[in-house]
């Protein structure tokens, strides 16, 4: 780790007029803290963002979910677990209990990793990327690995979700990081059915539109036949071909969590 | 009191303190104002060296030294590690020069190449930055073969040793005969142990004297090496082991690190400290497993064994870790025909040398690596000839003790059927959670393993007894725990022994000022020898307390395991009454003794694992779904304890199979260089494990204790290996390798798929 200096604002305002210089947003630290560690990155200053009330929290109201961009998988996993179970079980499925009670939602869209299951959760269901600046749509923000529409010192503040008629997460896990190997999330709303897969794509998040089409139509997993195109990651723990089958193994497993009603399922266990 | 069976279950009392923070490891132990060191590391696995130069290093902030060969040299050390080398047919083992920092080549990725000591870890991770090493790749050898671009002038080849045992001649004459000839390619990837805490150390000089505090398995050996290195006498060293968080070997070497920190240390007039990062660690510590075995089995018509036969190719790493050479070889032959009656056998291994740290000792060392190829040959066998695996298992058993295999081993004594019957029923009720899997689209497989293992070290301990003033007791040992709990087992083994309470006594390891010397920990020898040695100094003390009073009293006097009688006194002293008797007599040699035990010969623990494994053929995830495992370990000082040894052994054999596999890619970059990608078993990976025994008390040391420490490691492999297998028999996938990752099932289905439609 380089020396880094930190600063603790409380207010949104605060944070931003420190974000305008050098300085980087530290949110949970669960990504940025272990490349600090590598000497992979040397900020010089670093902004903590988890001081800032305004940044926190779960609200359910008529035209969906929004939760701050500072909350905490474990305080979203608890707060979406009526509005949108599906979403509440893939937050409460990401790395271990120490993560979820650092990591935010905000720090991981922000950091996009195409392993990373919120950004699933947020195309999946068509989520609003609020900033400090404006309004993006999922659709908008994702745009390749580690890449995203946020300019520089941007601060996710919040993350507004439709709710679903249905929706699931199917996770198959990388045995070592337990980040999804590949993972589907699947959500039905009244005009349509929107499947995001994460894990998988050179491009990062993406959704499927062919499974989207046939499920639109019978939201059924025996539908989901083919397997999505484009070029894959290939790594140790898993083959493009691997990646490739596994999108459909997990796309018709959130099908069927959804059709039960479970929220989802994990290979890491219940 | 139960002096001769097995004992009772206490709880580790050294828990409380470790899990609410109360332990003291390395890092909490180094004095105020120890400078911190760092070091540079090879990033390439093979090079020359062509240009070195800490100038700016030095001159950054809050540098006190930087060191390197060139300076170890100046400072008249000839900087080396020396390993012990194995005997063979041709002479010794080769025995390349391992120097403490690199000379003119780099051998590994992560080797140590200088090392910085400065006023703060954040400044001698700056001043490593400021280093500026240039280096000339060579060809890299990552090829467990002999044969391999030239990693050292001493060993052409890349050949290490090439080293047999057994009956060359009958062997192959069992072969001719046979009616039945099984062969299988074994492979077992390189994994690392992965400590909790990783390796650090502490040194400091005084006047001319050596302090290293540092975290290892045992103090006495450290201290003979660090004194032949450094020309000191003995006793001018002192090694201390403070609490040490899992070693499995991987901890009983000295490492360059210690020399160079010690260096630093006397050069910069200053203790030193270092604590090893974990990406450090996955590069520089000893990695283990690593080789690969064709072994075949004869069989006559009624399928009884004829004969055995194993080669193996031993990836050794850069260089000769200190034991190295012997543990594919000699300790993989102890137990190379396992419980089974086999009258010939043959084995020859040759070590290799490769680009990649040094592989020594793990949990097991050996054991497991023999007990895999043998159970995993033999499961494959029951299947190619169609028979029930536990039948083949039963038909081959050794029933007649002692028993001298063909590698020159006697096993002293064993229940073999009994332990299989036992396994068998706990492990029942198969077919119908088969058929409930299948239901719901999981294909189960069991597993059978039948092992034997071979407790090694140092067969010599020694125990000091001290009657300290104030009531309490303290026991010397000359063992180390790494997290065992050998507090709990050693005091309660003593409280009942001496009939004190156990909170009267204090356990003292790890100190080379206290005892003259002990053997440490590895080889699962702990409890044998230190038991033993332990009972001796127990034995010593109640008869010298014996004499005293027979003295005092004027009448023979004798512990009736609870109190001191004497014919036709009313007086009974306990034993701190008896003790507080001898110091107000002025007999202070009756408080304060030592002794030593030896263990006669070997102890052979042996048991048979059953795991079951569920595979979603879909994903190719393997869940270990059941595991039961029943163990001679013959009498059990605390049953509880011996269980929990099992379940951590269970758990890292899991770990082996499922996950764990030190990958490198072709120039010798470790690609797991992290846990992001060096697959862990988790809790959830580990089912619960189910545990009894069927002892038959060993009769080579007093207590007729085997021995448990790597038991559960070396039974775990081969069982998961045979459920595996089992589960995918429907594709016909005989020999897949570990670990049995998703990605790997699943290509092997597909892959049989496509042969199949092929
Ligand atoms: C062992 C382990 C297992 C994990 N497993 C999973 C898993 O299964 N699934 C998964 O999805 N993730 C997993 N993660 C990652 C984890 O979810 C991280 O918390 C997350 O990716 C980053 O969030 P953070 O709040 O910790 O961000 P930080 O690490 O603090 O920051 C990450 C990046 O985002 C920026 N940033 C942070 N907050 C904001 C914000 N509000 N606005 C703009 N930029 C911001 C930072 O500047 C930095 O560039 C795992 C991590 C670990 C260590």
């Amino acid at each position: 780790m380089y020396a880094f200096d930190i600063e603790r604002p409380t207010s949104l305002a605060d944070a931003k007029a420190l974000l305008a210089g050098e300085a980087q947003a530290l949110g949970g630290g669960q990504t940025l803290i272990p490349t600090l560690k590598q000497r992979l990155a040397d900020p010089g200053t670093l902004v903590c963002l988890s001081g800032i009330a305004e940044m926190k929290g779960v609200t359910s109201g008529p035209d969906g979910v929004a939760i701050g961009g500072g909350t905490t998988h474990a305080e979203a996993a608890e707060g979406l677990k009526d509005a949108i179970p599906g979403l509440a079980y893939l937050a409460s499925r990401i790395g271990d209990p120490a993560v979820r009670n650092r990591g935010t939602i905000g720090g991981s869209l922000a950091n996009d990793d195409p392993s990373a299951c919120w950004p699933a959760g947020a195309l999946g269901l068509g989520a609003t990327i609020v900033t400090d600046a404006r309004e993006i749509a999922a659709d908008d923000f994702f745009q390749g690995m580690f890449t995203t529409a946020l300019e520089d010192g941007e601060i996710v503040t919040a993350v507004r979700f439709p709710v679903p008629e249905a929706s699931a997460y199917s996770k198959m896990i990388q045995p070592a990081s337990r980040f999804p190997l590949v993972a589907a999330f699947v959500a039905r709303f009244p005009d349509g059915v929107r499947v995001a897969i994460t894990g998988a794509s050179e491009d990062g998040v993406f959704r499927w539109r062919e499974a989207e089409g046939a499920l639109s139509a019978d939201f059924s997993p025996e539908v989901v036949t083919g397997q999505p195109e484009g070029p894959m990651i290939a790594d140790l723990h898993g083959t493009a071909d691997y990646r490739r089958h596994l999108c459909a193994v997990m796309t018709r497993r959130a099908v069927r969590a959804a059709l039960d009603g479970t929220g989802g399922l994990s290979s890491a266990g219940a | 009191m139960q002096a001769f069976g097995s004992g009772r279950s206490r709880r580790r009392r050294e828990d409380p303190r470790l899990l609410t923070g109360g332990g003291r490891f390395v890092d909490d132990a180094a004095p105020a104002g120890a400078l911190h060191a760092a070091f540079l590391r090879s990033p390439v696995a093979h090079a020359r060296i062509a240009a070195l130069d800490v100038r700016a290093c030095r001159a950054m902030p809050g540098v006190a030294l930087a060191l390197t060969a060139q300076d170890v040299r100046a400072a008249g050390f000839d900087g080396a590690i020396g390993a012990a080398r194995i005997a063979t047919a041709t002479g010794p083992g080769a025995a390349p020069r391992r120097p403490w920092l690199a000379e003119d080549r780099v051998r590994f990725v992560g080797e140590a190449v200088a090392m910085v000591l400065a006023e703060t870890l954040q400044q001698a991770h700056d001043a490593i930055e400021a280093i500026e090493l240039e280096t000339e790749d060579l060809p890299v050898s990552m090829l467990n073969a002999p044969g391999g671009p030239a990693i050292h002038d001493e060993a052409s080849g890349n050949l290490a040793f090439d080293w047999s045992i057994g009956d060359p001649d009958a062997t192959k004459a069992a072969f001719a005969a046979a009616a039945h000839v099984v062969e299988a390619e074994i492979a077992q990837p390189r994994i690392m142990a992965a400590s909790l805490e990783p390796r650090g150390a502490i040194a400091e000089w005084n006047g001319g004297a050596l302090r290293l505090d540092y975290n290892g398995q045992g103090v006495w050996g450290v201290q003979r090496k660090l004194a032949a290195a450094f020309r000191l006498q003995p006793e001018m060293v002192r090694v201390t082991t403070p609490d040490v968080g899992g070693g499995f070997g991987m901890k009983a070497f000295t490492y360059p690190e210690h020399y160079a920190l010690a260096l630093g240390a006397r050069l910069a007039g200053r203790p030193a400290r270092w604590m090893s990062g974990r990406g450090e660690a996955m590069l520089s510590d000893n990695g283990a497993r690593a080789l690969v075995s064709r072994a075949a089995m004869a069989f006559d018509a009624d399928h009884r064994l004829m004969a055995y036969r194993v080669e193996t190719d031993s990836d050794l790493g850069a260089y000769n870790g200190e034991n190295a050479q012997f543990i594919q070889s000699e300790l993989f032959a102890k137990v190379l025909t396992g419980v089974y009656d086999v009258p010939a056998a043959h084995l020859r291994v040759r070590g290799v040398y490769t680009n990649a740290a040094p592989v020594d000792a793990y949990r097991g060392a050996g054991r497991p690596e023999a007990q895999y190829v043998l159970e995993r040959t033999m499961g494959l066998a029951a299947r190619r000839l169609g028979v029930d695996p536990a039948d083949l298992r039963r038909r081959n058993f050794i029933r007649r003790f002692p028993h001298r295999t063909p590698t020159g081993e006697t096993y002293d004594v064993g229940d073999f059927p009994r332990v299989l019957d036992g396994a068998l029923a706990a492990s029942g009720g198969f077919e119908a959670r088969r058929a409930a899997a299948e239901a719901r689209g999981l294909r189960l497989g069991r597993g059978l393993a039948f092992y034997i293992e071979s407790i090694l070290g140092d067969p010599v301990e020694g125990a000091r007894v001290v009657f300290e003033e104030g009531g309490t007791v303290a026991l010397h040992v000359g063992t180390q725990s790494n997290g065992q709990g050998h507090e709990t087992a050693y005091a309660g083994f003593l409280a009942d022994h001496l009939a004190l309470p156990d909170g009267a006594i204090r356990i003292v390891q790890g100190d080379s000022a206290l005892i003259p010397k002990g053997g440490g920990t590895g080889g699962s020898r702990s409890m044998t020898a230190q038991g033993t040695a332990t009972l001796a100094a127990a034995r010593a003390v109640i008869e010298g307390f014996e004499a005293f009073l027979a003295e005092l009293e004027g009448a023979e006097t004798a512990f009736d395991g609870e109190r001191f009688r004497t014919a036709g006194s009313n007086r009974a002293p306990d034993m701190l009454e008896a003790a507080a008797m001898a110091r107000a007599a002025g007999r202070e040699d009756l408080l304060d003794l030592w002794r030593e035990g030896r263990l006669p010969a070997r102890s052979f623990p042996n048991g048979c694992h059953v795991a079951e494994v569920e595979i979603d053929p879909e994903t190719g995830l393997t869940r270990v779904s059941r595991y039961d495992v029943i163990d001679d370990f013959g009498n059990m000082v605390n049953p509880m304890l011996v269980e929990g040894q099992v379940h951590g052994g269970v758990a890292q054999g899991i770990g082996q199979a499922i996950g764990e596999f030190a990958a490198h890619d072709g120039d010798g970059q470790l690609l797991t260089a992290s846990f992001m990608d060096y697959a862990m078993p988790r809790a959830h990976d580990v089912p619960p494990i189910s545990f009894g025994t069927r002892p038959t008390p060993c009769p080579a040391n007093p207590l007729g204790i085997k021995g448990c420490g790597e038991a559960g490691t070396v039974g775990a492999l081969a069982a998961m290996a045979n459920a595996v297998t089992d589960a995918l028999a429907p594709w016909g996938i005989e020999t897949l390798q570990m670990p049995f990752t998703p990605q790997r099932v699943w290509n092997a289905i597909q892959g049989a798929g496509r042969a199949a439609a092929g």
